[in-house]
């Protein structure tokens, strides 16, 4: 189980990484770091936590070939790095330690992908959190509107109250990068469930259309492939309010790895499923079927969609009936839609029509 | 009698001017462009021919002026440091076509390819009406004359003026030895480009690196192509005629003047490679009388000896057996200065070169010789550079029709690691490609000499000496990506290694552990690293081999490498001993290596110049791999060994040792610690003709 570690933890459990390098050596064997494979073939459902999490297969990344004795050597100046940032009270971004590796001579990334990689190895071997780490990601934070309250801790240390619908102005209220207790305290809401969002402009939409008071809704905008953080609050929410959390994303074969990444647990990030994936949320739209029950405009899928969708059909994430049926369904149909294609009806459709039909079925309206 | 006079002496003329006039579209000034480009091949030819004959070191400078830009009128300058014409001579020189001692001789020879310098003071005079300069200082005379010479076409003579002497001082002030400078002006355009007066004088610098060449062009841009080697090309014999190659035309002529008694002894006296034996069964097959004189032959007789010459008669269903013509009237330019002349004219990284064994096709001795340079800065996407010589003159038109391209293109140059689109035609790459034909007869496929003519056998030659140069280009790339990876290793234990070791001990503040069992691990290999490098104080070239042994195991072998030994340098410095295994094989028994020593192997070459020996083949004897160097095959040893000894029994030297005989190319590993591999060689071919002194083919060398 995940736990957040204290500074000194989290040292203790860097220096058990390095330890393991430095033992080899001292038996005259290549210094060497074990780490989990990281693929969708390693990944498997722990039935405890409800979450998909890495499995039992290991890899191990020596000094043999110089590509891996560069990337130890880099993990090694990352550890100290995190150190210095542990003393000093500092956090950086990822991109911030990338540019400081330029002065790590032998040991600097080649590209900003190495550092991104290299934090993620670092917290599964030490079990740690990138939070621990000091590193944060300048991943765009979620915003939220809807009545609900909580506080945060500013700059100058002092605690916020605000609430995401008297406080906060038509762009919602945005979350940091670090959304743990430290930073952010959930404290009441008057919601029935919380809807996460994959676009802006569907986003502004429901608020124009006062979607979140009508329905007593939450409203969250993922951005994309959701960050981090905002998967880590949606967990938080709920777990600490026992809010459903429901998803409306576009109806392709990318939306349907954005929720398993939110449902499920993400590949990259499968050390970390049981902390940022909630397992209760559910998939609203748009479905392969609400394309033909809507007669939805729709655009042909392409060879990458086709090949998204084939791999997604043998991804355990997706192994249940209903999500097998859904992939298949688009296969055939051989159509992907977008949320906003809605408007086809008006703007006013998805508020007034599609939303409260597809959450009536969800037992929600 | 001077040496000047002498060479003016053996000169014979041949009244042929008016042909000019008519045909000058032959004779290469049938384009402005090609015009100035002909006349400068003319002067230059003339020049490095005197100098060789005259064993001098040239130095040449040629200089380009546009006098009107409007009316195409170009002045030419060309001055070299040769023997100088006599007075008396300057006249026959350059103002009579086809005057000169190698229209006659059969010899390989520059000017044998161009109308001479004549064509060039006839083509002056017909486009600007002048004369040209010329300015002569022999060494036995105080002062150079001067004089224009100016061309009567039609009566094949030339008009003289202007003569007078005069003290011939260079641009420091200082009297000018002996040399010889001409002036004249035509009607021409200067271009750049791949055809152009530069590419012209590049190339003439590439296969003759013993001339100093300075150009200087009408912006006045200074090119020069300093002189890379004070060896002069070997002298060349004359050699009679073949009677296989030989013309109608000629030998009637041959007949004619000649003032022998009786047909044996003319044919034994004229001819190359006619035995008594042969001069009998000529007569023999022609049905002319031994005794018969060879003035007097009816011209039906002399048809039939020249069918009995080329074997279209026989004796008994036989045609009468010729040896072979010496091939010593040859002048190959040779391995080691084609690539002095190759890298100091291209940049590159690795250039190979290959020096056939002489053959004779017709009649006719000849030599194929090439060269590949590769790498540097020259592009990559674009076709490779083809650099055609015919007797050491550069071959700058109609590419594509030449014997020398075909036989480019006929190679599949995709197994030597060039792109080929659909594995024919000239191939893509950053290298330049050097043919070189010497022949006493080079057959053009017209007039305008610039393409050889087809002849299957040269043709052959040329093929199996570009495949063999590509091998050695495979070779190379191999071996650089073998390099490469070893490199890579290097850097993994010699740097990221230690810092690991260092910032781990730092980080859990432990002392920093010893590595080398972790570099054993890592590496389980032996590996060896070889330098040669050029020693500008001792003038020598230093050669090291380290062996290095990652393994956990002690380890023993045997080195072997290859040094020039033919091309006379010495071993020195050689404190390890050792002995001589073959001719240009030195082998040296290391003591035993322990897991994690390394070993220093070192000596160095006297004898050679910069640029002559620029990479060692190293070769190991041993059970463990050694990256870095190529398990010897001991069939090849044997091959050199029973070549050496073929050769002491028929009482001759070594005279030829094929790179190809230590050119195995082991099969591609998988990983860099695989089990040895098999080596695959090329076959060996005995040499079968003696090749001239000074011909050798360095053993191992060529990188």
């Amino acid at each position: 189980m995940v736990k957040r570690h204290s500074p000194e933890e989290t040292k203790v459990a860097m220096h058990g990484v390095v330890a393991e390098m430095y033992d080899k050596m001292v038996k005259g064997e290549p210094p060497s770091m074990t780490l989990p494979v990281r693929t969708k073939n390693n990944i498997g459902f722990d039935s405890k936590l409800g979450v998909y999490k890495y499995g039992k297969k290991r890899s191990t990344r020596d000094a043999t070939s110089l590509g891996s004795a560069k990337q130890l050597l880099r993990t090694l100046h990352v550890v100290e790095f995190i150190e210095q940032m542990i003393d000093a009270g500092k956090s950086s971004t990822l991109r911030e330690m990338y540019y400081i590796s330029e002065s790590w001579g032998m040991g600097k990334f080649g590209t900003q992908n190495d550092s991104n990689n290299l934090a993620e190895d670092l917290e599964i071997v030490t079990k740690c959190l990138r939070e621990d780490f000091k590193l944060r990601s300048e991943e765009d934070g979620a915003r939220m509107i809807g009545n609900l309250t909580l506080r945060e801790r500013n700059r100058r240390g002092e605690w916020m109250r605000i609430n995401a619908r008297d406080d906060v102005g038509d762009s919602g209220y945005g979350l940091p990068y670090n959304v743990e207790e430290e930073k952010i305290e959930l404290l009441e809401h008057d919601i029935d469930f919380i809807m996460a969002i994959e676009t802006g402009g569907m986003f502004d939409r429901l608020v124009e259309n006062g979607f979140d008071e009508d329905y007593r809704c939450g409203l969250l905008h993922l951005k994309g492939q959701p960050a981090r953080s905002t998967r880590r609050i949606m967990k938080r929410m709920s777990e600490e309010w026992d809010v459903p959390i429901i998803v409306f994303l576009d109806g392709d074969p990318w939306s349907f790895r954005i929720f398993a990444s939110i449902a499920y647990g993400a590949i990259k990030t499968a050390h970390i499923s049981e902390y940022l994936a909630t397992p209760s949320a559910s998939y609203l739209g748009i479905t392969a079927d609400d394309i033909m029950a809507y007669e939805l405009p729709s655009d042909e899928l392409s060879k990458k969609d086709i090949e998204a969708l084939n791999a997604e059909l043998s991804d355990p994430r997706f192994a249940d009936t209903w999500w097998q049926d859904q992939i298949n369904m688009m296969l055939d149909l051989g159509l992907k839609a977008e949320q906003q294609s809605l408007a086809k009806y008006g703007l006013d459709f998805v508020t007034d029509t599609y939303l409260p039909e597809k959450l009536k079925e969800l037992g929600l309206a | 009698m001077g040496i000047a006079q002498k060479l003016a002496d053996n000169q014979k003329q041949v009244a042929i001017s008016e042909f000019f006039e008519k045909n000058k579209h032959f004779l290469g000034f049938d384009s402005l462009a090609r015009s100035l480009i002909t006349a400068v091949k003319e002067s230059v030819d003339n020049s490095l021919d005197a100098c060789e004959e005259a064993r001098m070191l040239p130095t040449l400078k040629i200089q380009i002026n546009k006098i009107d830009a409007k009316k195409d009128i170009i002045e030419m300058k060309t001055t070299d440091n040769g023997p100088g014409i006599p007075q008396k001579s300057v006249e026959k020189v350059f103002g009579q076509l086809l005057f000169g001692s190698r229209f006659h001789a059969i010899r390989q020879s520059r000017g044998q390819q161009g109308i001479g310098i004549t064509g060039v003071v006839m083509y002056c005079q017909l486009t600007t009406g002048r004369p040209t300069h010329v300015r002569s200082k022999i060494a036995t005379e105080p002062t150079a004359s001067v004089v224009d010479i100016g061309l009567d076409t039609r009566k094949n003579k030339a008009t003289k003026s202007n003569a007078a002497r005069e003290i011939w001082e260079d641009e420091n002030g200082e009297l000018v030895e002996h040399g010889l400078e001409v002036t004249c002006r035509m009607k021409a355009k200067y271009q750049k480009g791949r055809q152009s007066v530069w590419q012209y004088l590049r190339m003439t610098s590439i296969v003759n690196p013993h001339a100093d060449i300075t150009f200087i062009d009408p912006e006045g841009e200074v090119h020069h192509w300093p002189r890379v080697t004070e060896r002069l090309p070997r002298i060349v014999e004359s050699i009679k005629p073949h009677p296989r190659g030989i013309h109608l035309g000629q030998l009637q002529r041959m007949c004619n003047e000649s003032q022998d008694s009786r047909m044996t002894v003319f044919l034994r006296g004229n001819f190359s490679g006619v035995s008594s034996r042969s001069a009998k069964e000529l007569c023999e097959a022609s049905e002319i009388g031994e005794k018969t004189k060879p003035k007097g032959l009816k011209s039906e007789q002399i048809r039939s000896l020249l069918e009995a010459m080329q074997g279209e008669r026989t004796i008994a269903g036989k045609p009468v057996k010729l040896l072979n013509p010496p091939t010593n009237c040859l002048s190959p330019i040779e391995e080691m200065l084609i690539k002095k002349g190759l890298s100091k004219t291209i940049d590159s990284r690795f250039i190979s070169t290959m020096t056939r064994v002489p053959s004779v096709t017709n009649g006719n001795p000849y030599q194929v010789e090439v060269g590949l340079i590769f790498g540097g800065s020259m592009a990559a996407d674009k076709h490779v550079e083809v650099l055609r010589f015919a007797n050491r003159v550069p071959l700058m038109y109609q590419q594509g029709g030449c014997l020398l391209t075909k036989a480019i293109e006929a190679v599949n140059w995709r197994q030597y690691g060039l792109e080929q689109a659909g594995g024919k035609g000239l191939p893509k790459g950053p290298a330049a490609i050097l043919v070189h034909l010497a022949s006493t007869n080079v057959q053009f496929t017209s007039e305008a000499k610039e393409a050889l003519a087809d002849n299957a056998e040269v043709m052959e030659e040329a093929r199996k000496a570009i495949m063999e140069m590509g091998r050695g280009l495979k070779k190379h790339l191999m071996k650089k990506k073998k390099m490469a990876k070893t490199q890579e290793k290097f850097e993994l234990i010699n740097d990221i290694l230690p810092a690991i070791a260092e910032k781990s001990a730092q980080i859990l503040d432990r002392p920093i552990p010893d590595l080398a069992g972790s570099i054993t691990k890592i590496m389980s290999a032996v590996i060896s690293e070889t330098q040669t490098t050029w020693n500008k104080e001792t003038k020598m070239t230093d050669v090291s081999v380290v062996l290095f042994n990652y393994t956990s195991r002690a380890r023993s072998y045997t080195i072997l490498c290859t040094w020039p030994e033919k091309f006379g340098a010495t071993l020195d410095n050689n404190e390890m001993g050792g002995r001589k295994e073959a001719t240009g094989v030195w082998a040296w028994k290391l003591a035993t290596l322990d897991p994690g020593e390394r070993i220093t192997l070192s000596y160095s070459l006297g004898g050679l110049e910069k640029g002559d020996w620029t990479e060692t083949d190293v070769f190991y004897r041993g059970s463990q791999e050694v990256i870095g160097a190529t398990k010897m095959d001991e069939k090849f040893l044997d091959e050199i060994r029973q070549q050496e000894k073929a050769l002491k029994e028929a009482g001759m030297d070594i005279v030829e040792t094929r790179e190809s005989l230590l050119d195995s190319e082991p099969v591609e590993d998988k990983s860099s610690d695989a089990e040895p591999t098999e080596v695959v060689s090329d076959e060996f071919d005995q040499p079968t003709i003696e090749a001239p002194e000074g011909q050798q083919t360095l053993f191992g060398g060529g990188n």
